[in-house]
């Protein structure tokens, strides 16, 4: 079964600047996929517009098998906090609440019960159990992506989509949250779409899709980080 | 050379920024030339009573507007800078020293404030001539007096205003790089504190020394409410938390709403303080002439006590008026600088209709402050002059204006609030984060 189903998505801007031009793609239930291209291949635009968060010019996004209809943002905005986790290169946690209100903020928006006792499990599993009370500006870049993850995993959404997660971390906390996104596909079961430009960051993946000019231009299965290097030095000449 | 030009760009490229900053100042400047005209034309006369009675009035009156003007520039100025720091962090990774950044802010604010200055010529012009018909119409002032606007009024209204946004601007300037909020905490504190005594005394002195002295209790107990609204707006912060506290946990905009309130008040209690000084002020004022109506009602008036209710209203309408414009004013500003924060909010799931819940409920708790401590400051000036004129501490006062003046700031913050937010949540979260 697929998380995600992308079929001939187009996204244009201003009638013409061509961010993707015509991806199909299948994200499987249960797969961590990182997505990699040189600068300005689209691939940002593509998972935005697969999140919901941008809408594409043509073309269709299906998230475990419900198309993504809505036009009003309010509707689209329902649909994503119940079924799509997004993790950004800087974390826009929100600087005002404590790690747990972050965290909890998706379900409480949402009108949701917070299960107190999961959320405390969740954030204890990712090695926050001592910064609950603490707010974003008093934790290191590795912790503050930590909190964000843990919020995009809380409504167990069908897909987690991170855009450049590691992109403002050191290379251990790098290490850690590439680690954590692994592990929330091998033992959680979770689906993972992540955009990166780092091959040791795309090396954790199950399958690397390669983008250029806003078409898959490639895949690799079981990526390795000098393959994938490799791969891409290619994609840059081709 | 180049701070010039980097300030001169800065204007060019952020109108919008200036804007609110440009409104009040140029509204201050017009009120400031309105009140100085009146000195203009006392000093052109030769009739005494009518000099004296222009002088006073400029004094008596043009001495609130010159402090609540001073005040509003200051703020919407400071205000302005400080939501341009990603635009100062730029500039000082460029190697801009603070000299030259503190040289730049203050270079624009000369600017803002000249422009607005000369954009309100026209403006005090016309309205001091109103007001010194207005006088002559009541009989203050002999109706030969030719009206003059020189010197006095172009002085006091370029004067102040750019001293106004230059001290908002330095203020700003200094703030940033230092987090030494405590010691300005203490400052802004003992300020309160100066001025609540103040309040307190003019209240006091009204129920003492000027009971029985008719309507001239009316210069005291005035100024009572005027001093206590000052030293509450400067509490502004405190307050707002206060009444943050005692909310009870809702829904998760309410919550948020709560939480921003709470860790924002020193931001947003700059809509408080107008809302403080509106409420404090009008109501104050509507309720001492409602008292001295039913003082004098039944004898014929004299002159002066006539001249006095026109004036009362003439400045207490400008006061207000001018102080609505500052409450929309700021919370425009405010708000357009909390897009960020917004698009954070919506990136992490709350619909448009959830993020203006919020803000509406924030807004009731800014105007539940406001209003609340704008009503306890005219108690100040309310009861002392209840008991001097009609020998009553609790004087027979009519219900209705204190809801209608607590509706008009409700009014106002929420619509601009609001109609703010809309705008601010306009378009794609993704691109407004950032």
């Amino acid at each position: 079964m697929n998380a995600v189903s992308i079929e001939d998505l187009r996204r244009v801007y201003d009638g013409d600047v061509i961010a993707v031009d015509g991806v199909t793609a299948q994200f499987a239930a249960g797969t961590f996929t990182a997505v990699m291209g040189p600068s300005g291949s689209g691939k940002s635009t593509l998972l935005q517009c697969a999140a919901g968060l941008d809408r594409p010019t043509s073309g269709r996004v299906l998230i475990g098998g419900t198309e993504l209809t809505a036009t009003r943002e309010a509707a689209m905005t329902r649909f994503r906090r119940e079924r799509v986790g997004f993790v950004f290169q800087d974390f826009n946690l929100m600087p005002a609440l404590t790690v747990t209100q972050n965290v909890t903020l998706p379900l409480r928006l949402a009108g949701r019960r917070v299960p107190a006792g999961r959320v405390h499990d969740l954030l204890a599993g990712l090695g926050l159990g001592d910064r609950l009370g603490h707010v974003p500006a008093e934790l290191s870049g590795g912790q503050r992506q930590r909190v964000a993850i843990a919020r995009a995993l809380i409504a167990e959404p069908d897909v987690v989509f991170a855009d450049e997660p590691t992109g403002a971390l050191d290379l251990r906390g790098a290490r850690e949250v590439l680690d954590l996104l692994r592990a929330a596909v091998r033992d959680f079961g979770r689906t993972v779409v992540m955009v990166t430009h780092d091959p040791v960051a795309a090396a954790y993946a199950d399958a690397v899709l390669f983008l250029a000019d806003g078409r898959v231009v490639d895949r690799m299965d079981q990526p390795t980080a000098s393959a994938v290097a490799e791969r891409l030095t290619l994609v840059g000449v081709s | 050379m180049i701070i010039v030009a980097l300030a001169l760009s800065g204007l060019r490229h952020r109108t919008g920024a200036f804007v609110a900053t440009f409104v009040s100042a140029t509204l201050g400047a017009a009120i400031l030339m309105t009140f100085a005209a009146l000195l203009d034309t006392a000093a052109g006369t030769t009739d005494t009573v009518s000099r004296d009675a222009l002088i006073l009035m400029a004094s008596v009156a043009g001495g609130w507007c010159l402090l609540i003007v001073v005040f509003a520039v200051s703020s919407t100025m400071s205000l302005s800078v400080r939501q341009r720091s990603p635009e100062m962090g730029v500039l000082r990774r460029a190697g801009a020293t603070p000299g030259q950044l503190t040289r730049m802010i203050v270079g624009e604010a000369v600017l803002v404030a000249l422009i607005a200055a000369a954009v309100a010529v026209p403006i005090g012009l016309a309205l001091g001539r109103v007001l010194l018909d207005l006088l002559a119409d009541t009989g203050q002032v002999t109706a030969s007096v030719g009206y003059a606007f020189g010197p006095i009024a172009l002085g006091l209204g370029f004067g102040v205003t750019v001293l106004g946004s230059v001290l908002g601007a330095l203020l700003a300037a200094r703030r940033r790089p230092s987090p030494a909020r405590s010691a300005r905490g203490r400052g802004r504190v003992i300020a309160a504190v100066v001025l609540l005594a103040a309040g307190v005394t003019c209240g006091v002195l009204t129920a003492t020394v000027m009971k029985g002295q008719g309507a001239a209790a009316m210069q005291t107990a005035g100024q009572a409410s005027i001093w206590s609204a000052a030293g509450l707006a400067l509490l502004a912060p405190w307050l707002l938390r206060l009444t943050a506290r005692a909310v009870p946990r809702l829904s998760a905009s309410g919550d948020l709403a709560v939480i921003n309130v709470r860790q924002q008040a020193a931001t947003l209690s700059g809509a408080v303080m107008p809302v403080i000084i509106f409420v404090g002020i009008s109501t104050a004022t509507v309720a001492m002439q409602a008292i001295e109506d039913t003082a004098s009602a039944g004898r014929v008036r004299p002159g002066l006590e006539k001249s006095i209710q026109t004036l009362n209203y003439v400045v207490v309408g400008m006061i207000a008026l001018f102080v609505a414009i500052m409450l929309v004013n700021t919370v425009l500003a405010v708000t357009a600088g909390r897009r960020g924060e917004f698009a954070r909010q919506r990136l992490a799931g709350a619909t448009p209709g959830q993020t203006l819940t919020m803000v509406a409920a924030e807004s009731a708790l800014l105007t539940v402050t406001g209003v609340g401590s704008g009503l306890l400051a005219s108690v100040v000036t309310i009861l002392p002059y209840g008991y001097a004129r009609a020998g009553d501490w609790t004087p027979p006062v009519p219900a209705w204006p204190f809801p209608l003046i607590a509706a008009i700031a409700v009014l106002l913050t929420l619509a601009a609030t609001l109609g703010a937010t809309r705008r601010a949540i306009r378009g794609r979260a993704i691109t407004a984060v950032a």
